[in-house]
């Protein structure tokens, strides 16, 4: 199957009053049409920045794409004149936010705001773009829709505005959907009804999703692939079953053990990742990992590592010279 | 075992203003009557989502806010009715640690500056003592005395909730409350935060209040559990029995909502209908019950009360009308 | 306030402005001013400017570098000298209305809702509701011939714009947690005031005096200018009092040289003020 998308050694830096910084680097993936691939890491890792890059929203200054390719249906994104790029936003591609607070404008009604982008790439008349808008807040689970259309996103609560924010991205059908955090703002019980709505729309549209997140327990639910990011790179690609069954990366197998989840029986000690994760600025040479790493080697940190795919029924790559084997057991 | 703390109808109400005269329009009822007791040395584990009061509750019982109503016994002493010299004595038993790394320490003064002034303010030792006290403590939370002279901008969110921790530490208080301290960390961060706090609970016996919104972590340090919902406590049990035999809908509907890393689970998820309700004007009868999936007629009338689904020794308290027949 | 580690409000204002050429020149030509002002205070130059030494109404010249007034006096002597009034003026105001700013702004931020706030707000309502030259001038008809009749008047009403801004961000910072934590700790109410939160407002009273220093020399112009500033010594607005008759008789020296001096030192601390300003805000991105 041809890939939808497909990012190709993608960097972004950022001038910042120390320095300048590599945010992304040399990233490459690609995603599948109607595939949900999970983009995982903790902040400052790039994930962010590579989702705001597919969509041209890295600010420029003081952001700059300095290398890099992204195919959207073989059309580099990065190539193309503002206005073209400007057409393909909210129709093709479309994005959603953590904050759903700041993510739609206050002073205007949740209707205002969704006509506004069905009219601008659909071309639909106001009444028309009215009813189809009514349609989608029916569709994303909004109770009586027709009602809540007249509302101001103060008066609507998170949850609900984060099923506001995913209806003005769908209503023009776009092929992609890059969601960022969509549920970290939220509580647990309206997380699990927001997630429930992604992947069933999903489903009903088709729709690839690149799902942008720091919890693994949203990975294992709802992506089919994922990508695990560290220091604005890839450090490990798999399937969801793949990763959790056996994760390669230390990295990965380190943040698995590490977080804090529901388990039988009451740990005594939470297993640990030492150290912290190193300043962008002051990247270490070699592999990015190692000052952390329990299983570090000598010739770790001496040249750069290349992501190299591993042997496996799937396709599944890691940054590691000495990645844990697929057999062995990686989790408790 | 000793009672260190007992809450007895515990209220905190915010006036709602509004219209021309800021008149009391209506009354948030953020905590809403909630009772308890802790042991000296055992954990309350405090768990709800936002809005449901538990942060609330944790100031409430430190004076941070002033109670509408109700009595808060530390060690036997209602502090909620104390003030001036005597509240300030009492303070020495009861500290917090803070959930934001980036606001709680205050940006113009140096670390040691910060750690000393609760023992100048209750004038514990001479300077000479006072340094040593810092010194040991930063040495339990696992920094060294070079960051004294530093200010807080120049540590990471961990590093500050390390001096947070041993700030709270600094008047040896018997109990603590600890308000969601690693939900603004990192990930990869929080397991070495929550160590910390559980070699403390272990080696000082210091009752803690640990109020979380995430489920697994309050797993891992409680003896007991609490759930809040709309400010009223609706199940409290102790942890194994909890997680285990989850008795109140919103307990189960809770814990099968927490995404599970393991794609391998099946998930027989509750999925609550609604949105949280708010705390302005909290639903008639049981708080719970228009998102309930198991409600019945009486629910919306009927306020329910303390029901022990267990035993004397091993209370597992529900507040639900499914249960007040089955005694 | 989002600080992330190893960054201070401070050391990346200093990066900023640094950057900013036309604020680095504003300090620049300011430091020049100062260091004028600073000499005439010293007595190392300008002490004549009250002597009559010359012609009337002299061109200008190598002996006297602006020429001279009506009755004889070297302007440029007078314009210096001025300098220093300027400076005193613009400091003693600018420093005592901050701090009285910060004081009251921050009593009544923290004590927001209460009495006290209230209090301290119609206060300022009040003040700002009674025009300011009137003011000034009640002020300096019921102290007399005092010579700081014009400083206090300032003072009085200068200081409100700093308190509302203060207590704005005293409302704000009173919520951050380590508020919160002081007052678990048991630290008294007017420590946590004074210690805690006043000094993270250091940035808004700094760009606020910068302000009110240039509000200040503006001010005792016009003042002057009407007879109630300046009582004795000199100053520019005195200087383009006495240049109306000047000017009318075809002699422009003496308003010329008032009015560059006092535009130029005007000039240059409004732009050092906005990047200064630019430079402490920490929104916007570098």
């Amino acid at each position: 199957m041809t890939a939808l998308l497909e990012v190709k050694d993608l960097c972004v830096e950022f001038n910042t009053d120390r320095g300048r910084l590599r945010a992304v680097d040399n990233v490459s993936f690609s995603v599948s049409p109607g595939e949900i691939l999970g983009l995982v890491g903790e902040s400052g890792c790039g994930k962010t920045v590579t989702g705001l890059s597919i969509l041209g929203l890295v600010p420029q200054p003081p952001g700059e794409v300095v290398n890099g390719q992204i195919l959207f249906e073989g059309t580099d994104l990065l190539q193309l004149p503002p206005k073209a790029m400007q057409a393909k936003r909210g129709s093709d591609i479309s994005m959603i936010f953590q904050e759903p607070m700041t993510a739609l404008n206050p002073v205007f009604t949740v209707g205002a705001q969704m006509t506004e982008v069905l009219r601008l790439h659909k071309g639909l008349t106001r009444t028309q773009a009215r009813n189809a808008a009514i349609e989608m807040l029916g569709t994303v689970g909004i109770p009586s829709p027709e009602r809540r259309i007249n509302d101001y996103p103060h008066e609507m609560s998170g949850g609900m505005r984060q099923r506001v924010m995913i209806a003005m991205a769908l209503s023009c059908g776009p092929k992609l959907l890059i969601a960022d955090e969509p549920t970290t703002a939220l509580d647990v019980t309206t997380q699990a009804q927001v997630l429930e709505q992604i992947v069933k729309l999903q489903r009903q549209f088709e729709m690839a999703v690149i799902l942008i997140t720091h919890d693994l327990g949203v990975v294992a639910e709802t992506c089919d692939r994922a990508l695990v990011m560290y220091c604005g790179e890839v450090v490990e690609s798999a399937t969801v079953d793949d990763l959790f069954a056996a994760p390669a990366h230390p990295y990965t197998s380190g943040l698995m053990n590490s977080i804090p989840r529901l388990r039988d029986q009451a740990l005594d000690r939470l297993p640990v990742i030492e150290g912290m994760v190193p300043d962008l600025l002051n990247m270490p040479g070699g592999c990015r990992f190692a000052d952390r790493c329990q299983g570090v080697q000598s010739n770790c940190s001496q040249d750069r590592i290349a992501l190299v795919d591993a042997p496996a029924a799937a396709p599944r790559s890691v940054r590691c010279l000495y990645p844990h084997m697929a057999s062995a057991g990686g989790q408790s | 075992m000793t009672v260190l703390l007992e809450v007895r109808g515990l209220k905190k109400h915010f006036p709602v203003r509004g219209g021309l005269l800021h008149r009391a329009e209506a009354q948030l009822k953020a905590v809403d009557g909630v009772s308890f007791k802790l042991e000296a040395g055992q954990t309350l584990g405090l768990v709800g989502e936002s809005g449901c009061g538990k942060s609330t509750l944790g100031r409430a019982l430190l004076r941070l806010h002033e109670p509408t109503s109700g009595e808060v016994y530390l060690n036997g002493v209602d502090i909620a009715g104390l003030d001036g010299a005597a509240l300030l004595e009492q303070r020495r038993n009861m500290q917090m640690i803070f959930q934001d790394p980036f606001a709680s320490l205050s940006p113009r003064r140096t670390i040691g500056q910060t750690l000393l002034e609760p023992l100048e303010v209750h004038d514990i030792g001479t300077p000479a003592e006072r340094q040593a006290i810092v010194a040991e403590l930063l040495d339990v939370v696992g920094l060294r005395t070079a960051v004294l002279n530093r200010y807080p901008h120049e540590f990471s969110g961990g590093q500050r909730q390390r001096i947070g921790i041993a700030r709270a530490l600094t008047l040896k208080p018997q109990f603590i409350v600890a308000d969601e301290p690693v939900s603004a960390l990192d990930v990869s961060v929080q397991s070495q935060v929550l160590n910390l706090i559980k070699d403390l609970q272990e080696e000082r016996g210091i009752a803690f209040l640990f109020i979380s919104h995430d489920l697994a972590v309050v797993q891992h340090l409680s003896d007991v559990v609490a759930v809040m919902y709309l400010g009223k406590i609706v199940e409290m049990a102790s942890a194994a029995d909890l997680y285990r035999n989850p008795r109140h809908p919103y307990t189960q509907a809770l814990l099968s909502a927490i995404p599970v890393p393991d794609p391998q689970s099946g998930s027989n998820r509750v999925i609550l209908g609604g949105d949280v309700p708010s705390p302005v004007n909290p639903p008639a009868g049981c708080p719970f019950h228009p998102r309930c999936p198991q409600a019945t007629e009486a629910c919306s009338r009927v306020a329910p009360t303390a029901v022990n689904t267990g035993t004397e020794s091993a209370p597992h308290v529900v507040h639900c009308l499914l249960f007040s027949d089955s005694k | 306030m989002s600080i992330a580690a190893g960054e201070n409000l401070w050391s990346k204002a200093l990066i900023k402005f640094r950057r900013d050429r036309a604020g680095m020149a504003g300090l620049a030509v300011v430091l020049i001013y100062a260091l004028l002002a600073a000499g005439v205070w010293l007595g190392l130059w300008a002490g004549n400017w009250a002597d009559v030494t010359g012609p009337k109404w002299a061109a200008a010249s190598s002996d006297y570098w602006f020429g001279t007034n009506m009755i004889g006096q070297d302007i440029f002597a007078r314009t210096l000298y001025s300098t220093r009034t300027a400076f005193e003026v613009g400091l003693v105001v600018a420093v005592l209305s901050t701090m009285l700013g910060a004081f009251f702004g921050a009593v009544s931020g923290y004590f927001s809702g209460t009495w006290i706030d209230s209090l301290v707000v119609w206060l300022m309502g009040v003040l700002d509701s009674i025009p300011f030259y009137l003011l000034v001038a009640a002020i300096a008809f019921s102290l007399g011939e005092n010579p700081y009749a014009m400083h206090i008047a300032m003072i009085a009403t200068f200081w409100i714009g700093t308190s509302r801004l203060v207590r704005g961000e005293v409302i704000k910072l009173k919520s951050f947690e380590f508020v919160e934590a002081a007052r678990a700790i048991g630290v008294g109410r007017f420590t946590i005031i004074f210690r805690h939160i006043v000094p993270n407002t250091f940035h808004i009273l700094l760009v606020q005096a910068t302000i009110t220093f240039v509000a200040a020399i503006k001010s005792e112009v016009i003042l002057s200018f009407l007879g109630i500033g300046v009582q004795d010594g000199m100053s520019w607005g005195l200087m383009i009092s006495e240049s109306t008759l000047e000017v009318l008789a075809g002699f422009f020296n003496n308003f010329i040289a008032a009015s560059v001096f006092m535009f130029g030192l005007v000039m240059a601390f409004n732009v050092f003020s906005d990047a200064l300003q630019d430079a402490l805000d920490p929104r916007t991105v570098s």
